[in-house]
């Protein structure tokens, strides 16, 4: 059986006879026993996920309606809950955490009976790029097992680069679906903000993060999100947009559309590899009848700073509640003071979300609100309105996803604000709420480049025909795994 | 400059014991300073913005219970208590 | 000069839910841990969902109180650490990027003096610690969650009051109009709470917390001046601080707040959008809004009631209430009369209200007997009695107990000729002096219980000393 099809050809499959669900099911499953010792894109497996699947076959068998996934076997990030199912967020302070309800996307998943086969790997409650901050270990990437898988949502981006499931729902908060679908040669979607809902996504920063799918083409994702997304009375940030049908005219050409070429994402610092894939992506572009002019958002040069000033703020209020009395792990109260107790249960967490919590008390801290968090909200703001501008000219912003080609695991963990300059292409998106979208592009030395399309807000069905027709100009090697 | 003592306040603020507070100096200092930047951003005069709805989307005021015995799944002491360490007064 | 400020918590208890979640509002009653859900209990994931009813009842609080209430509201984070708060944030109101709380600046007139109310915000509120153990060394902290996330609306003050006795008559009004609203029963235990702070001559301020009742809060305020008047006196310093209310020992201690206790690290709420309260709906609430107390009182007063019974009348929602469903035009005052002088005695606690099995019909029908001379206003007490126990009609009372008056015009000329017959010396005095004729009157009731209409005494009483 072939495991490499992309969501679409499963559900063709299924429809059609071609494939059972069970079986396709139950080689995912082999499949992820036989490489996940070396990838480590999954922090837990769905036990039930063959009955489960067989379950749907009788469905199909006896003429009930089924769901639009059939037994599509999709992994999660384990930021995202489900029911009765470990959510860590591959953290130790959550290393026994059991959610007791399902995520909206999940729900919505469930009723269009697709499988979980598993949570996967993420930097520590998603804070990070490379997946190397996992309490569980750094997953690795599928196209070269030295180099790091991207983040935080490397597990999925592996998990689907890797055949170890159709499709997968990672969690973006500053590129954190994008960036890992750029190393591992995926696609990865990060929706106008509110266009899913949040409910049962653990928080990181919560003002601007967004569940989106990692999938394998553009189509699929377009499939994601006629799944998952549309209003949610659960969480009061979505917006209404039932109805949309992101795949139906999805072929559609972009003859005539304008897209600007952000020139603070395609200077100084960017790889010489990453730039000319860029360039090249740029003439295909062109190719298709597009008119590509270079533009400038000048407030590019202050976002990473207020994207970590933000998210620091957000993450230490959102990451207080952790403080092992409700629920957590294993650390006996007797003999503890309230105050002493905490602070030493919140020790099971790992470096980095220890930095950066302690970023986050330091910043918005009676002291310093006014210097720090009211100057990136601000500068959010700005951000925001030179953008819209540039909208109101443009359809698209193209630029490299990652300015970057995948690195070595080990190579960059060190080295805080050299870090922080990986971000720069994808923060925007999130601090402006807009859609963007990370396509497959080229390859170097084996080494996969990404290149991201960014939209007006709401203008993910015409973002999503845009990345499709990019994805038609180029063809990939396979993954040598 | 960012202090040991300032790490050192911060961590407790926050509820985080650090084994080492000089560890975090440097590695704070370094994200706070690049912070900085913000300060010629030239942002002053502008207002920030935020995602509105209209009252009418809120939430109906309708009691609707939790569909299982929540405090069964978290942590319960004594009955369906949750236990906390003891205060200091 | 002495300053008082107050910080009001009211809980909205006729809510059906919480303020982010389905949970119930009023959770008193329930099991321990029983009234949660994963939203009020934070847990990983979990968002909050506000609740429409919750801004509308306090939007209506802001009017009732004067306040400016803004076409945009938002919501801020204020985070510290605490065993009760589930998230270790709690979600409230602040002012700090432009007027975003649900009320601005107000007034309540109190007497002949005006307290400007600051602001009023909407709040969570958080679960409920109980201590357990003998000593120090076991004791341990339980945690019942089924109150977190219940809503508050605070009400914060100016320092405008000057003595304790100004804060109890204040806050007599402000329950009052928050009861008048529908938006709280006051008598619920922990309804309502205050907070004070206190500054004298122009000294330092001092925060009083932890006062149990309104009762302690007077208690604890003055406490407060005479400890601060102490202190200048010797020529002290008062130190700015917070001070927690003992009600063991009545005393108020400092509460040794650490410094980074102090930092809440207020920033905007970003799961809950700002909420538009659109001119539409800020005029359908306020023509929603319960008649005021000062407008019932007016309008009592029409009636010929007395000033005073009115006011007690309509600062009363219970009552006022059973007013309005009983009067008419012509017996309103007698109502009035009798719920003030007799109903209100009868049931005067919240249980008592409770167990009353008195409806507007009774209360109607007994005002229209009054009225008729069918019964007299001593058996009318009784028949009160009566239905507020038993529920029964006034015509059963009336029977059952032999209340009604004696209008039989025969049976009474028997009665009256009798004590004219015992009352020689009186009758003379009558006849002389018929103003003496009521000491007549006075002995014809006495025969009769109370029972015999007085009106038709006195025509009888007339005739025969003619």
């Amino acid at each position: 059986m072939n495991l490499k099809i992309s969501a679409l050809e499963y559900v063709q499959g299924v429809k059609n006879g071609d494939i059972s669900a069970e079986d396709f099911v139950a080689q995912t499953m082999d499949r992820i026993k036989s490489i996940d010792n070396n990838l480590c894109a999954f922090l837990s497996i769905n036990a039930d996920a063959v009955i489960q699947a067989r379950e749907i076959d009788k469905k199909i068998k006896s003429g009930k309606k089924v769901g639009d996934c059939f037994g599509m076997p999709v992994s999660i990030k384990d930021n995202i809950c489900i029911k009765d199912s470990k959510t860590t967020c591959a953290s130790k302070m959550l290393e026994n955490y059991i959610s007791p309800y399902d995520a909206t996307v999940i729900k919505r998943l469930r009723q269009q009976d697709a499988i979980f086969v598993g949570k996967t790997n993420m930097d520590e409650f998603a804070m990070g790029f490379t997946t190397e901050f996992s309490a569980y270990g750094p997953s690795k990437n599928p196209w070269n097992q030295d180099y790091v898988p991207g983040g935080s949502s490397g597990g999925s981006a592996v998990s689907v680069g890797a055949f170890e499931c159709v499709a997968s729902l990672g969690s973006d908060t500053g590129g954190s679906v994008r960036n890992p679908a750029s190393f591992c040669s995926a696609v990865g979607y990060k929706p106008t903000y509110g266009l899913i809902s949040r409910y049962g996504l653990v928080s990181y920063a919560n003002s601007i993060e967004q569940i989106g799918p990692i999938c394998r083409t553009v189509k699929d994702a377009a499939f994601m999100l006629n799944m998952i997304s549309g209003v949610d009375s659960n969480d009061n940030t979505t917006i209404d947009s039932r109805g949309t049908d992101y795949l139906q005219d999805i072929e559609c050409d972009i003859e005539g559309k304008k897209i600007g070429i952000v020139k603070e994402m395609t200077g100084e610092g960017t790889d010489p590899a990453v730039l000319s894939a860029t360039k090249d992506a740029i003439s295909k572009l062109e190719g298709l009848g597009a008119i590509c002019e270079e533009v400038s958002v000048g407030m590019t040069k202050y976002s990473v700073a207020a994207y970590y000033t933000i998210t620091a703020t957000e993450a230490g209020s959102n990451l207080a509640r952790y403080d092992n009395l409700r629920y957590g792990y294993d650390f006996p109260l007797e003999g503890y003071e309230y105050n002493s107790y905490i602070a030493k249960a919140r020790r099971n967490f790992g470096p980095e979300v220890t930095r950066r919590i302690i970023i986050g008390g330091f910043v918005p801290s009676a002291g310093h609100a006014g210097r720090y968090f009211l100057k990136a909200l601000k500068v959010k703001s700005k951000l925001t309105k030179e953008v819209n501008e540039l909208f109101k000219r443009f359809d698209f912003l193209v630029s490299p996803t990652v300015p970057v080609l995948p690195f070595k695991l080990g190579e960059k963990i060190d080295d805080p604000v050299s870090l922080l300059a990986i971000d720069i292409n994808t923060v925007t998106a999130n601090l402006t709420a807009k859609p963007a979208v990370s396509v497959p592009f080229s390859n170097h030395n084996g080494l996969p480049i990404g290149i991201q399309l960014m939209a007006d807000s709401l203008q993910d069905k015409s973002l999503l025909q845009a990345a499709y027709a990019l994805e038609q100009t180029v063809s990939l090697p396979e993954v040598p795994i | 400059m960012i202090t040991e003592k300032e790490i050192e306040h911060v961590s407790r603020l926050m509820r985080i014991d650090v084994d080492d507070h000089k560890e975090y100096v440097a590695k704070v200092h370094a994200v706070i300073e690049y912070f900085d930047i913000l300060d010629s951003a030239g942002v002053e005069s502008e207002e920030i913005s935020m995602p509105e709805v209209s009252i009418s989307g809120l939430r109906k005021d309708v009691h609707v219970p939790f569909d299982e015995k929540l405090i069964e799944k978290l942590n319960h002491y004594k009955g369906t208590y949750v236990r906390a360490p003891k205060m200091s007064s | 000069m002495t300053m008082i400020g107050l910080e009001i918590h009211c809980q909205l208890t006729n809510l059906n839910s919480k303020l982010f979640c389905s949970c119930k509002a009023n959770y008193r009653g329930c099991e321990i841990n029983e009234n949660i859900c994963p939203v009020c209990m934070g847990l990983p994931g979990s968002l909050p969902r506000l609740n429409q009813e919750a801004v509308k009842k306090a939007t209506m609080i802001a009017m009732a109180l004067n306040c400016s209430t803004p076409q945009r509201i938002a919501f801020f984070r204020k985070n510290y650490f605490y065993p009760d708060s589930p998230k270790n944030f709690q979600i409230t109101q602040l002012n700090i990027y432009g007027d975003t709380s649900v009320g601005g600046a107000g007034s309540i007139t109190v007497g002949d003096k005006k307290i400007r109310i600051t602001r009023i915000q909407l709040e969570e509120d958080p679960g409920r610690l109980i201590y357990e153990g003998s000593s120090s060394k076991n004791l341990i902290t339980l945690v019942d969650y089924n109150r977190a996330g219940t809503p508050l609306v605070e009400i914060v003050t100016e320092p405008d009051f000057e003595t304790p006795k100004e804060l109890r008559i204040f806050l007599n009004i402000l329950s009052d109009i928050l009861a008048n609203l529908a938006v709280t029963d006051p008598t619920l235990e922990g309804a309502m709470k205050a907070d004070a702070n206190v500054s004298i001559e122009g000294g330092n301020k001092v925060e009083i917390k932890n006062i149990g009742s309104f009762h302690d809060l007077e208690k604890a305020v003055h406490y407060e001046i005479t400890r601060q008047s102490s202190l200048q006196s010797r020529r002290r310093e008062i130190i700015q601080e917070t001070r927690h209310w003992d009600e063991k020992r009545k005393i108020t201690v400092s509460a040794r707040s650490k410094e980074e206790d102090l930092d809440y690290r207020y920033f905007l709420e970003g799961d809950i959008p700002w909420v538009r309260i659109e001119s539409d709906i800020q005029t359908e609430l306020q023509t929603k809004m319960p008649e005021s107390i000062s407008s019932k009182k007016e309008r009592y007063t029409k009636y010929g009631i007395t000033s005073q019974v009115a006011d007690v009348l309509s600062s009363d929602k219970y009552y006022s209430d059973l007013f309005e469903r009983s009067h008419t035009e012509s017996n309103a005052k007698e109502i009035a009369n009798i719920i003030t002088t007799d109903l209100m005695g009868l049931a005067d606690t919240k249980e008592r209200r409770l167990a009353s099995k008195l409806g507007a019909g009774h209360l109607r029908d007994l005002a229209d007997s009054v009225l008729s001379g069918a019964i007299s206003r001593n058996s009318a007490k009784d028949a009160l009695y009566d239905m507020v126990k038993t529920g029964r009609e006034l015509g059963d009372v009336i029977v059952s107990l032999n209340l009604g008056n004696i209008l039989d015009k025969p049976k009474l000329t028997e009665i009256i000729l009798q004590v004219l017959s015992e009352e020689s010396q009186a009758v003379e005095q009558a006849k002389s002096n018929p103003e003496t004729v009521h000491y007549l009157v006075g002995k014809v009731m006495k025969k009769t219980g109370g029972k015999a209409d007085p009106q038709l005494t006195l025509e009888i009483l007339e005739a025969k000393l003619a």
